[in-house]
């Protein structure tokens, strides 16, 4: 799928689209989003749908951002008080490691 | 996991193509049959100098001399352009898989579990039974290949479109969310890190979604590449587990045949695919081919075909033996401007499998597996070449399979009947060469 051939109607389509996906729990939808509309939003001469599409981008890597510190905060959480849990942990535990910690 | 039901769904879809194919178009002549009546350029290919082919649409016969002389200088640079095209991807997949192969454990531990294709087992005491197993095995697995391949030819001749889309839909799922979850778990326990559910929840649907909307909708094109190297070398990895040792490289060995088979015989199934999509003039199924370029069709393709055309899938594609195809769409914006042509080659994803099926074979062995993989490596990559300068010569859909699976397999078993112990020797007595 090459961006330069789409009319601009269409990118602005499929930049929404993506941007909605996105809410599905779907981060890296919003990733792709952001990556691969950067250029068409922010380093091409403009045209009228661009504005959209800034808007679009701009909130898909927030949402992004949103994502990124939720699962990190999530993650160390996690790791850290694991073992702590008990049975709690080992029931979240989709791997758990062997050995002893 | 559990080989009978979950495989078996799978595998049929899979098994199903087996090769698929790709349009043959013939790449530096101008096709009469794809010409369109209305006096659009869609298929007019030129090796590199497009501006040559630029407007050439409607003086098809003034061009076509032109053309034919600069042909032969171009042929060259075009084969070589394409195999650095196939290159890296080839090489990722192998490299995924290896790579994998060596770390995770679980994908060399041998299990009694079988797929239901493969039901005679290997662990018999006599040489001769457990031979004529993996025969009648690569047999049955064979049939199956040919059966589905055949029922697909037979629904595509029928139009069944939406049944074929369903059919690849499924089977992608499955491969995007099954196997890697048990991919990704195999990797966690690999490296003994604790993961909880929710984080692997959430990475497994964001793989999983945004693969799917990839490879079947619209997606950026290198990340459709990737995923369809993933894919290839998550199908790869299942087969060299799944598959027992002697039946692997037998059924290396019998699809490659079978590849030579169906796509140049002319009642081959695969032909026939080609030759029906030729005369309706559509895409052979962008599905399940990797493509190194894009594939973009405007203006008088429908709608449908226009979408068929950015589709490229995958699973299926595991048994796709690939075509290596010069890849030959213009796209057009209207007949004025200035004509683009999107030069690519595409490679049927059931390659990309068995090449990384022999390279994981070859690094599963144990002992000095270094060795094996520069071989199996190298030697393919002589195959493909080879493959590729047919490509040019004949222009035609060939496949891509037999030339580097045969030197492969030659040089695996020679290199472990011979050049292992020679090396073996050597080191024991101290002698470098």
């Amino acid at each position: 799928m090459n961006l330069e051939r789409l009319p601009n109607e269409e990118k602005l389509s499929l930049c929404r689209k993506y941007y909605l996906g996105g809410f599905a729990f779907l981060p890296f939808l919003w990733l792709v989003n952001v990556v691969w509309f950067f250029q068409e939003a922010f380093l091409k001469p403009t045209y009228t749908e661009q504005l959209q599409i800034k808007t679009y981008v701009k909130r898909s890597a927030l949402g992004l951002v949103l994502w990124v510190t939720v699962l990190t905060t999530w993650i160390t959480i996690f790791q850290h008080f694991r073992a702590q849990w008990g049975a709690v942990g080992d029931y979240l535990s989709f791997t758990i490691p062997l050995g002893i910690p | 996991m559990n080989t009978s039901d979950s495989d078996d769904d799978f595998y049929n879809e899979r098994t199903a193509l087996v090769p698929s194919e790709n349009p043959v178009v013939p790449s530096y002549k101008p096709d009469p049959d794809l010409t369109p009546t209305n006096s659009t350029p869609t298929t007019r290919v030129k090796p590199g100098a497009s501006r040559r082919s630029g407007p050439a649409c409607v003086d098809s016969g003034g061009s076509d001399q032109e053309v034919d002389a600069d042909d032969e200088e171009l042929t060259l640079k075009y084969g070589a352009k394409h195999v650095i095209m196939l290159f890296i991807p080839v090489t990722l997949c192998m490299v995924v898989v290896v790579a994998t192969i060596k770390s995770v454990s679980f994908y060399t531990e041998k299990t009694d579990q079988q797929l239901i294709y493969t039901p005679f087992t290997e662990n018999t005491p006599s040489v001769g039974l457990r031979l004529l197993n993996s025969v009648l095995n690569t047999i049955i697995m064979i049939s199956v290949i040919v059966v589905m391949t055949i029922f697909l030819v037979v629904l595509y001749k029928y139009r069944c479109y939406k049944f074929i889309h369903g059919w690849l839909i499924l089977s992608s799922l499955m491969l995007l969310f099954w196997f890697s979850f048990m991919y990704l778990g195999e990797v966690f326990k690999t490296y003994n890190l604790a993961v909880d559910y929710p984080t692997v929840g959430v990475i497994i649907w964001n793989f999983g979604a945004v693969g799917m909307i990839c490879i079947h909708w619209k997606g950026p094109l290198q990340l459709q590449q990737a995923y369809l190297i993933l894919i290839s070398a998550l199908m790869a990895l299942v087969f060299i587990k799944y598959l027992p040792e002697w039946s692997a490289w037998v059924i290396l060995g019998a699809i490659s045949v079978y590849d030579l088979v169906a796509v140049l015989s002319p009642k081959g199934p695969l032909r026939m695919l080609v030759e029906t999509a030729q005369e309706r003039n559509e895409p052979i199924f962008p599905a399940l081919i990797y493509s190194s370029a894009m594939v973009w069709t405007v203006g008088m393709a429908s709608p449908v075909d226009a979408q068929r055309s950015e589709y490229e899938t995958d699973e299926e594609a595991e048994q796709s033996a690939g075509r290596a195809e010069p890849e030959s769409r213009r796209p057009r914006s209207g007949p004025d401007e200035e004509l683009e042509e999107d030069r690519g080659v595409k490679l049927g994803l059931g390659d990309f499998i068995f090449y990384s099926v022999l390279v994981g074979k070859a690094a599963a062995t144990g002992g000095d597996w270094e060795t094996y993989i520069d071989s199996s490596f190298i030697i393919i990559w002589i195959g493909l070449c080879l493959t590729l300068l047919l490509l040019a010569i004949f222009k035609k859909a060939l496949p891509a399979l037999p030339i580097s699976i045969t030197f492969g397999l030659v040089f695996y078993f020679s290199t472990d009947f011979l050049v292992q112990p020679f090396m073996d020797n050597l080191a024991a007595h101290q002698f470098y060469i």
